[in-house]
């Protein structure tokens, strides 16, 4: 009990947090000023209920009231929330049940994960513009670094495994198997047709 | 609460004349009341967020519902009901010091929270409110404090509404010797002088130790709600019983 309150505790300070360095959260909070939204995830059976206001958004893990949105989803959608074209597949395909209103859900997704928070004046104003601009700059340095060198060890590995240790096929060899099989599948057809065509005159 | 013959309650473990208890309870709010926040804070290892949390879900409050916040000290309860009820909704946050009240008041309002807040200077032994007025009363760690508590939890039980429920959040006793033991060791060797660091007054946190040593246990409590006429009166031990919150039903 004390473990699901500490893990809403967290979770409302956190977005709380965030929504404060963001400036378009305001207005956002503002347009769903009053709105109670409740939200489980299907894996967890933790039913969730966001209490939207003008000050703040408050996580409660018990509400005995009307909500105006009650909203499941699994967690493997839960990042397409955001795309409004996007709602009407996840909703056919079972992974979203939507109760009330479908438009409270776009804009609370939004609320929640389109966050347009500019990290490098926030840190400009603790730390001096010099640091802040140096930081970020080598932060984003790092991160475009690592990507290309994931990305080249995932090169890397997949021709050691097709070219040196041969562990599996290459695309081009599976090409041509799969070239190989079609064939033999063609032949196969036009040798039982023959087949067909012998008995039938034998007969 | 078993009284004295000669008109006496306990103020702590010491023994004084009822008619003064009130002054002096209300000598350690005035006196504390402006580190009230952080104080909780650093006692509770911020634990006491976690306790009001659970508060607020087995309040099952509702919009538009009306709520008196009792000995609602700093607001912390008044803030999230206010938020939860909406603009139809009402939320009394009533307490019998008005230095509390004030600093209460003052971080509301730099919250933003307005226009369904209002703010009453009462004791609860006799709430000026009509019978069957509230959906939700609260009263979380000010029970201990009130002289008369059977005569409190009897005016509560007057203005609550049919099919309205009572939170006491308190402290309480807890389950287990060894966490008896730690506990008893840090509310009085290490709580006074933490008060003395920060607030710059052991004397009222000496007073809060020994006010919790005092306030009658679980059961004890659950009988004297049941007594004034609460029904389906339950508790849940939070924290290994160190705090205890009791709901009862009016039908």
């Amino acid at each position: 009990m004390s473990l699901t309150n500490l893990l809403c505790g967290l979770l409302e300070t956190g977005v709380n947090q965030l929504h404060q360095l963001d400036s378009s959260a305001v207005i956002k909070r503002k347009q769903l000023n009053g709105t109670i939204i409740g939200v489980s995830l299907k894996e967890l059976d933790i039913p969730l209920y966001f209490v939207i206001s003008d000050q703040q958004i408050d996580v409660l893990n018990k509400f005995e009231g009307q909500t105006d949105c009650t909203i499941r989803v699994s967690f493997s959608a839960l990042k397409q929330l955001q795309d409004n074209h996007q709602l009407t597949n996840l909703i056919k395909s079972g992974e979203l049940e939507v109760e009330g209103d479908i438009q409270l859900v776009q804009q609370f997704a939004n609320l929640l994960t389109d966050m347009k928070i500019d990290w490098e004046e926030h840190l400009s104003q603790k730390v001096g513009d010099v640091v802040a601009h140096k930081f970020c700059y080598h932060t984003k340095q790092l991160f475009k670094g690592a990507v290309t060198q994931s990305k080249a060890i995932e090169k890397q590995a997949a021709l050691y495994i097709t070219e040196e240790a041969k562990l599996a096929p290459s695309g081009l060899e599976v090409a041509y198997f799969c070239d190989q099989v079609n064939t033999l599948e063609t032949e196969t057809d036009k040798l039982l047709l023959k087949l067909d065509e012998k008995l039938n005159q034998q007969s | 609460m078993k009284k004295s013959p000669d008109n006496t309650t306990h103020f702590g473990f010491k023994t004084v004349e009822e008619d003064k208890k009130v002054e002096l309870v209300a000598d350690v709010f005035h006196s504390v009341a402006a580190k009230y926040d952080i104080m909780n804070d650093v006692l509770s290892l911020g634990i006491h967020r976690i306790w009001k949390r659970f508060t607020i879900d087995c309040s099952g409050v509702r919009k538009g519902q009306k709520v008196l916040d009792l000995a609602g000290g700093t607001g912390d309860l008044t803030a999230k009901f206010s938020r939860i009820v909406g603009e139809e909704g009402q939320v009394v946050l009533a307490d019998i010091n008005d230095s509390m009240l004030k600093v209460g008041r003052s971080k509301l309002r730099d919250k933003g929270i307005e226009g369904n807040v209002s703010y009453v200077q009462a004791n609860a032994e006799e709430l000026p409110f009509p019978d069957n007025h509230f959906d939700l009363i609260t009263i979380a760690f000010g029970l201990r404090n009130v002289t008369d508590k059977d005569k409190a939890l009897a005016s509560i039980y007057r203005v609550l509404k049919p099919g309205g429920r009572l939170l006491v959040l308190e402290f309480s006793t807890p389950l287990y010797s060894p966490v008896k033991k730690f506990y008893d060791f840090y509310s009085f060797n290490i709580l006074p002088k933490l008060g003395k660091l920060i607030a710059n007054d052991s004397e009222s946190y000496q007073y809060l130790a020994e006010s919790i040593r005092m306030h009658p246990d679980q059961e004890t409590l659950k009988e004297m709600m049941n007594q004034v006429g609460f029904d389906n009166t339950e508790y849940f031990n939070l924290s290994a019983g160190i705090v205890a919150l009791h709901r009862g039903y009016k039908y």
